[in-house]
């Protein structure tokens, strides 16, 4: 265990300050978006911006759009805003492929020519993905906090703790899902950039599948595929709970990929 | 000679990437106690056996074992007596020196003594100042010395190490071969790949040569010096022919009426009745050189 900690202790603190700054941008992005809700209540625009909105994109969110338009909507955007998730699933991808990195570096040969055992690499690699993950959506969640508390308008309707709280939860699950898948793609290849294209290029996939099928349906058939499909912060927004089933499958497909990760490195070669 | 199993014993190792075999049905054994140079051209398999001890590749077929502790199945057991320090050793940047040794020193492996770790600084002459920099501003060499401290460390049993001595100046090379010494002496083994053949000449008990992944030779320092032929220069006091026929092992590279140089292979017994009856004035012997030997085994050559 004194191994253990020590090699979570160093990953993180090699992650230190780019996962500092990444939360502080989170936390920042939250507040922006409360003062532009406030600023949108303000100007009593919220319809207007229901006007401007084209008709597909009406379609597309279904009933969830009139929550959407509304001080709680613009105020949770930040939880599934594309460029936010695609920062969040972009730092899982980064952390998950640290074993592969260690490889292609040459670093691992010193850590493994100790009594280790391999499966302590993976396993330091799990925990470093968990722990930034809940920190990023700490750090969120208190620049919602923050944001509310300091900015908000007296008359604004707050998103409530459970809504916020869903929505960290199921993006959590999103998160540790792609890492899991990264961390088993880094496992089979023997460089960090291969192992972060291919995810990277899975997850742009099986996002813009997940877009599509919703206003197409032939693509929708084939949608379930994506670890996207199962966060559905809309429904949050509209009031409902995280479904226990999204969380089945995205939690079953990072014990599956994490399960395959472990094989794939105790089993490979460790050579550049 | 400590008793149990040898140090290092690998049987019937074999690895294999694709068509390319690194290593082709390798059997050695070093035994505890001796300094084991491992030599061998580039390409030659001998990293990759190394890596194969330390459980980072898995052989295709064959064994290797620890103190009697097999490379693959009882792996832990077998890297608990392992100090190593790679070819090229692979470092986080951001880290200082200290904070490498700490880390390593926290992933087991022994007990590091901070008295024997100082002895180790002190040696190498790293001073508090250099230690608290950050690697990214270490030199090939300070990181190779760096290198040397993290295997030492832990004073195990077994050292093995890849090109020690690369990017060392002349200085902290005379320091390593006295750390080696010392280890010895405490009945520590080692098992080193070097290039640097007048080293191995003077740190190493025995040596296998390994060829295209194959032992090509297997020999103490001693007996393979003695495969090396002599240069012999004979000079004389008039003019002399030069013989039509020469002993066994004589070969002749210089023929000057008054100067002969001779390349002897095997004993100089020979040559003294060999040159009783011509006007010799001087006779220089030129040592054996292992150096000799290793580049014909390198080459081909011999075997």
């Amino acid at each position: 265990m004194t191994a253990l900690y020590a090699l979570v202790v160093q990953s993180l603190r090699r992650v230190r300050k780019f996962l500092l700054a990444s939360g502080l941008l989170l936390a920042g992005f939250q507040v922006v978006l409360i003062l532009q809700a406030n600023s949108i209540q303000a100007s009593n625009s919220f319809a207007k911006m229901g006007e401007l909105m084209p008709s597909f994109a009406r379609e597309m969110m279904g009933p969830s759009f009139v929550m959407f338009l509304t001080f709680k909507g613009i105020v949770c955007l930040g939880y599934f805003h594309p460029i936010v998730m695609g920062a969040l699933v972009s730092v899982s991808v980064a952390l998950a492929t640290t074993p592969v990195l260690e490889i292609e570096s040459g670093f691992i040969d010193l850590v493994l020519a100790r009594p280790l055992a391999r499966h302590w690499i993976v396993t330091r690699s799990i925990l470093v993905a968990v722990i930034a993950t809940a920190y990023l959506l700490g750090m969120m969640a208190l620049g919602t906090w923050l944001g509310l508390s300091r900015f908000a308008a007296k008359n604004a309707a707050w998103p409530s703790v459970k809504l916020v709280g869903s929505l960290a939860i199921n993006l959590g699950f999103l998160m540790l899902c792609w890492a899991a898948i990264a961390m088993a793609i880094g496992c089979a290849c023997r460089r960090r950039g291969s192992a972060g294209a291919i995810a990277g290029l899975l997850a742009l996939t099986a996002y813009l599948t997940d877009y599509v099928g919703r206003a197409w349906k032939p693509a929708d058939s084939i949608a379930w595929l994506s670890p996207f499909r199962y966060y559905t912060p809309f429904q949050f927004v509209m009031g409902g709970d995280v479904p226990a089933k999204s969380l089945y499958v995205l939690g079953g497909v990072s014990m599956a990929a994490f399960a395959i990760a472990y094989l794939l490195y105790s089993r490979r070669d460790i050579s550049r | 000679m400590p008793s149990g199993p040898p140090a290092i014993s690998i049987s019937g190792l074999t690895k294999r990437y694709g068509k390319l075999l690194a290593v082709d049905h390798l059997n050695l054994e070093v035994q505890r106690g001796e300094i084991f140079g491992f030599l061998g051209l580039n390409g030659a398999g001998k990293t990759t056996t190394i890596r194969i001890l330390l459980d980072l590749l898995r052989p295709t077929s064959g064994s290797a074992a620890i103190f009697g502790h097999d490379c693959q199945s009882d792996s832990l057991q077998a890297r608990s007596s392992v100090g190593y320090l790679p070819g090229e050793m692979g470092v986080y940047s951001d880290l200082t020196g200290r904070e490498l040794l700490l880390f390593l020193e926290r992933l087991g492996g022994g007990a590091v003594s901070r008295k024997h770790r100082d002895s180790l600084f002190e040696r190498f002459e790293l001073n508090d100042r250099e230690l608290s920099r950050k690697l990214r501003e270490y030199s090939t060499g300070m990181k190779r010395k760096l290198g040397l401290i993290q295997a030492f460390q832990g004073d195990p049993p077994l050292l093995i190490l890849d090109e020690p001595t690369e990017g060392l100046d002349p200085l902290m090379q005379e320091a390593f071969y006295d750390l080696l010494a010392e280890a010895r002496d405490r009945g520590r083994t080692v098992f080193m790949s070097s290039h640097v053949l007048h080293e191995v000449e003077r740190v190493c008990d025995r040596i296998a040569v390994l060829r295209k992944g194959e032992v090509v030779l297997l020999s103490s320092v001693e007996d393979a010096r003695k495969l090396a032929p002599r240069r012999v220069r004979v000079e004389f006091h008039q003019d002399v022919g030069v013989p039509a026929t020469l002993p066994e092992g004589y070969e002749m590279t210089v023929a000057k009426p008054r100067t002969w140089s001779l390349r002897v292979t095997g004993t100089l017994g020979g040559l003294p009745s060999f040159l009783a009856a011509l006007p010799v004035a001087d006779i220089a012997v030129e040592e054996a050189r292992l150096e000799d030997v290793l580049v014909q085994y390198y080459r081909g050559a011999a075997a």
